[in-house]
């Protein structure tokens, strides 16, 4: 029988379902982090025309944000090794890989809770002013976004640990991989808009 | 190849289509339902909850109407009023229309672009449930939200469109912003939810030959809502967040005294507001375009430019939101930009409408109640375009801000313009998925009633706003000229409220009725109307070969040597294609799954948690734990 | 139908300025709701147009083209028409340029600086009610004149310059009558100039909504002839007849 011409026609993205899906939820995720970024800025200079409370010069500890900073970048790297890992059915590797992309992941995490207590420590609590409102809740988001990053890691470096992660399902160490650049991309946007440029 | 018969060897149509079979006989009572991934069965769970919510926003709706409709109205206090017409335009905004449209989102989208369900087939079930918690946990806030012991009504007060700092403790104590704000953070999970599974199905799931330009309108406009609601949620996301900050951590983003301010709330809500409009509307643009088209037995006038000009307004949405704010006093370049962006929307709007007309002129147009809802819808959405154009006019709505003439122009395009759209589409879809038509008689009569009842109600408001009548108030003395025009729109209110019985009724008798409707009632032109009503949970035997627009239509319709339409001889198309089977069939339709409620009932406990106690929060967070690793390591089907 | 129905509202809208109550914007008695009403018409005559048009050729296609018999002969299955497209993309997008240039324009001008004899009031919303004061007219130790609560006394013919401002949420200052609303939001003082062409009570009310007593939050302004209003002021401010702080 004569074939439809029709079925040599694109109808699908060849992407996976999945895929796409986290593409999605990405290009989403721009928009909410946008939204509490574009908060912070808009609130910038407010809390020193006030004067009440501590202002990010008081507080910013830039080498040691710049050290925590480092620190998530280089999990973006051990992020790629992981998943080029199982896509070549290197187990060990896989599991090994996972592993350091979460450790790096708490210690990001770790820095952060450091740097809340000694903010707060120093008078700067979410109901102090505009600064303290803005900056833990935005900061806080990301903080929420690693650690449900870093929870996934560890759930799928169990999964290797029972055999259950092969090259065949390799997609879910891809769908990690994008979420977890993604939060990586987004800090050093926070980095470098929130702690580095300050007016 | 040709000649092979069906059902000589393991792996053919036949013997797949058993198997499915065999695997969802057991799929009856209750918890085939609770644990149903089918897209047509939550597409009716959807349809109904809705009605419901529907029924609830009405009922608000009446009351508000007996309180305004003499001066110095004593059925409800001011902070009962308050409560209603919040909840009732909450209700209606996301607990109505949103999931109507999406209803018919789960409904169609696979049935037309040819799939077996959507791609994400338990996220799907996942959304409805987080919608049905959300709603749920919204209007308990009646009886929960204040002390309900003492007649204390507690839902939140503040407006659906919640201005801060009105919503903040020291003005709106009570937990009723609490429900208001955590409920509408719940339904964006849900919406956001059912857009991602939406745009990847689309995207993804057509069938072979069904180019983006051969998809259905109403598929298009699925997409762009879709993608609508996948931006806009998460910046009322953030405007919420900030909002329960303030009001329970004691944060700063609204408070003027530190430097916050309250227009952040503003520019953020009609940020997402705007694009929520055409959320609202799009959905039944795309039903009525599919209406026009089977009933005027025509393909839809320029098809490209209803395509390009809904893709249109879903762009320029994004860039209009501040003429919800033109008396904020943002001075006069950006009122005149915005008033100029508002004006130039209404050019794409304008280019769907004279489509449509188009569509109809030259048919031979069956006047059946779907295709008088999709013409009641068009001549209202023309009064609230036109009146949207009047508003966009900087100076005049100076005047017309606040009043009730902005209460008449939103109705117009949601409940003349939306409602009727979806009315529409019921009437449509109805015999598809229940294998019965709904009555013509009562399905008349409801149309008339409503049509006749909707102008009632709200062109006077017209007249009522001009005359000085600001909304959200909850009584006026008399003297003012408003006596008149507020009964008028009470009266007209009690006949809507009639007509919704009429079609109420209506659903009753016609699915007792014994009539068959048949697979092809209309005389369709979308793929949807070439399998069985209702259609088989696999929906497709086999996958369809799309080859043009409308290619359902044109397996029934050749033309003869006249060049006129001529029927093709019922059942040689179908024939054809299955003499063409040979292929290892293997269909695997998604299995039930309990995970997906489980996850959804995890938010509630969350909020409660926030607003009472904190001991709450690990419930909920162990309850969607639990549900998402077992939803993500179950096997997604059998 | 719905055309009727609107061409009858059409000529109800004009018949408004002939009854209707005090917080009628069909009666404008200030220079800028007169402004703003010319604007309203602007837009409204064009649209009444329009919605004639659009529905009269809805109702002709639905009724012409109706089916008689389901033997009618399948339509002829038109998809489109490129030029026709084009034309009403266009025909749209000149009517609504020709509406954004005055309306532009109008902004403007209503936006535009106050006059250098005009007379300032700071108004001050607060649930539920209007506080007024006046800063340009001090008494001997240099305190403002302050109105009643809810009463605004201004000269006829003089602009008006009100600097709004609200101590906890938001409300909206509207004399239908005089001027269109203009919010008053905490953190932030909105600036509106208005005046009263004839003298007489103007009633207004919060158009914003504000809380449980939004519905009466009213307030009047009282348009008094210069001489008069120079009366009041110096009979509040203690002052001797004529004082300079109370002159134009």
């Amino acid at each position: 029988m004569q074939h439809a011409p029709a079925a040599e026609l694109q109808t699908t993205t060849g992407m996976d379902h999945r895929k796409l899906l986290m593409w999605l939820f990405l290009g989403s995720e721009c928009l909410f982090f946008g939204s509490l970024i574009a908060t912070y800025l808009l609130y910038r200079n407010k809390t020193e025309e006030i004067g009440i409370g501590p202002i990010p010069s008081d507080l910013y500890d830039i080498p040691f944000t710049s050290v925590s900073s480092f620190v998530l970048l280089m999990s973006s790297v051990t992020m790629v090794l992981a998943l080029a890992a199982i896509q070549r059915g290197d187990r060990r590797g896989t599991q090994a890989w996972l592993l350091a992309t979460a450790l790096l992941g708490m210690s990001f995490l770790a820095g952060q809770a450091f740097e809340f207590t000694e903010f707060y420590r120093q008078g700067l609590s979410l109901d102090t002013n505009l600064f303290g409102t803005t900056f833990y809740v935005l900061t806080g988001f990301h903080g929420a976004h690693v650690s449900i990053g870093v929870l996934i890691l560890l759930s799928l470096f169990v999964m290797t640990l029972r055999g259950r992660l092969t090259p065949a399902n390799s997609i879910n160490v891809e769908l990690i991989g994008l979420y977890w650049h993604f939060v990586d991309v987004v800090w050093i946007v926070i980095f470098t808009l929130i702690y580095l440029v300050q007016t | 190849m040709a000649g092979a018969t069906i059902g000589e060897r393991p792996g053919t149509l036949r013997d797949a289509l058993r198997d499915v079979r065999d695997q969802t006989a057991g799929y009856s009572g209750i918890w085939s339902w609770i644990t149903t991934v089918d897209h047509k069965r939550i597409g009716i769970m959807y349809g109904v909850t809705a009605f419901v919510f529907f029924l609830a926003g009405g009922i608000e709706a009446l009351v508000i109407r007996l309180q305004l409709a003499t001066p110095n109205g004593g059925v409800v206090n001011a902070d009962q009023f308050n409560q209603l017409f919040t909840m009732h335009g909450t209700t209606m905004i996301f607990l109505v229309v949103m999931p109507l449209s999406a209803a018919f989102f789960n409904l169609l989208v696979p049935l037309m672009i040819g799939a077996r369900d959507v791609a994400f087939p338990r996220l799907n079930a996942f959304s409805y449930w987080v919608f049905l918690g959300a709603g749920i946990f919204m209007n308990v806030s009646f009886f929960t939200g204040g002390n309900i012991f003492q007649g204390e009504l507690g839902a939140p007060g503040a407006g659906w469109f919640g201005y801060a700092p009105l919503t903040l403790n020291q003005f709106s104590p009570g937990h009723g912003i609490d429900y208001w704000a955590f409920g509408l953070l719940i339904l964006g999970i849900a919406s956001m939810a059912s857009g991602f599974n939406f745009i990847v199905t689309i995207i993804n799931m057509r069938a072979p030959g069904m180019t983006f330009f051969r998809m259905p309108l109403f598929i298009w406009m699925t997409l762009v809502t879709s993608f609508l609601i996948i931006f806009a949620m998460p910046i009322i996301t953030v405007a919420l967040f900030q909002v329960l900050a303030d009001r329970l951590f004691g944060a700063n983003f609204f408070n003027a005294e530190l430097g916050g301010t309250p227009l952040l709330w503003q520019h953020m809500f009609w940020l997402f507001g705007h694009p929520e409009v055409y959320i609202l509307i799009l959905p039944a643009m795309g039903i009525v375009s599919e209406v026009f088209a089977t009933f005027a037995r025509k393909p839809l006038f320029g098809y490209p430019f209803v395509v390009f000009s809904g893709v249109a307004i879903g762009l320029m949405s994004w860039g209009v939101w501040a003429h919800h704010m033109y008396t904020t006093g943002l001075g006069s370049v950006a009122n005149s930009a915005f008033g100029f962006t508002t004006l130039l929307i209404a050019i794409p709007t304008g280019i769907k409408i004279f489509n449509w007309i188009a569509t109809l002129w030259g048919g031979s147009i069956s006047l059946k109640t779907p295709l008088l809802f999709a013409v009641g819808f068009l001549a209202m959405f023309v009064i609230g375009g036109l009146t949207g154009v009047m508003h966009s006019m900087v100076p005049s709505d100076y005047q017309q801000q606040d009043t009730y003439f902005v209460v008449a122009h939103l109705h117009q395009v949601l409940l003349g313009g939306a409602l009727f759209g979806l009315f529409s589409g019921v009437y449509y879809w109805f015999p598809k998925f229940t294998g019965r038509l709904l009555n013509e008689k009562w399905g008349q009569l409801h149309f008339w009633l409503m049509f006749i009842g909707f102008n009632v109600t709200f062109q006077p408001m017209m007249i009522s706003g001009m005359l000085g009548m600001p909304r959200r108030i909850s009584t006026y003395s008399e003297g003012l000229g408003w006596e008149f025009w507020n009964m008028l729109s009470t009266v007209g209110a009690f006949l809507i409220a009639v007509s919704v019985l009429v079609f109420m009724y209506n659903v009753v008798i016609s699915l007792r009725s014994k009539e068959r409707a048949g697979d092809d009632p209309w005389d369709g032109r979308t793929l949807e109307w070439a399998i069985p009503s209702p259609p088989p949970v696999y929906n497709f035997a086999e996958i369809p070969q799309v080859k043009e627009l409308d290619d359902f239509w044109h397996t029934k319709y050749v033309e003869n040597e006249q060049g006129q339409l001529v029927r093709v001889v019922a059942g040689a198309a179908e024939q054809a294609e299955e003499a063409e089977d040979d292929a290892h069939h293997d269909i695997h339709m998604p299995s039930p799954s309990y995970f997906p409620i489980i996850v959804a009932s995890g938010f509630p406990f969350i909020a409660f948690g926030f607003m009472y106690d904190f001991a709450l929060l690990p419930v909920g967070a162990v309850v969607m734990l639990v549900g998402l690793y077992g939803w993500a390591l179950e096997p997604a089907t059998e | 139908m719905a055309a009727l129905l609107l061409l009858a509202l059409a000529v109800l809208f004009v018949g408004c300025s002939a009854f209707g109550g005090d917080q009628n914007t069909f009666a404008p008695e200030g220079d800028v709701a007169k402004k703003q009403l010319e604007v309203f018409y602007w837009a409204l005559w064009p649209a009444v147009v329009v919605l004639i048009l659009v529905t009269g050729a809805l109702l002709y296609a639905v009724i012409r083209f109706r089916r008689r018999s389901d033997d009618d002969p399948i339509p002829k299955q038109v998809h489109g028409n490129f030029r026709l497209e084009i034309a009403w993309t266009i025909a749209p997008t000149i009517v609504l340029l020709a509406l954004a240039v005055p309306m532009i324009a109008a902004i403007i001008d209503l936006g535009g600086d106050p006059d250098a004899d005009a007379l300032h009031v700071n108004v001050t919303a607060q649930q539920f009610s209007w506080l007024f004061e006046y800063p340009s007219l001090t008494d001997a130790e240099g305190t403002p004149l302050r109105a009643k609560v809810d009463e605004l006394l201004i000269p006829v013919d003089r602009e008006i310059v009100v600097h709004l401002e609200s101590v906890d949420v938001n409300h909206s200052f509207w004399v239908p009558k005089l001027f269109g609303k203009l919010d008053a939001i905490p953190g932030r003082t909105n600036d509106l100039k208005f005046n009263a062409t004839s003298p007489g009570t103007f009633s207004g009310q919060c158009a914003e909504f504000c809380g449980i007593g939004h519905a009466n939050m009213k307030f009047t302004i009282i348009a008094l002839e210069e001489p008069e209003f120079q009366v009041w002021c110096e009979e509040q401010l203690a002052l001797e007849p004529g004082a300079p702080v109370c002159q134009r």
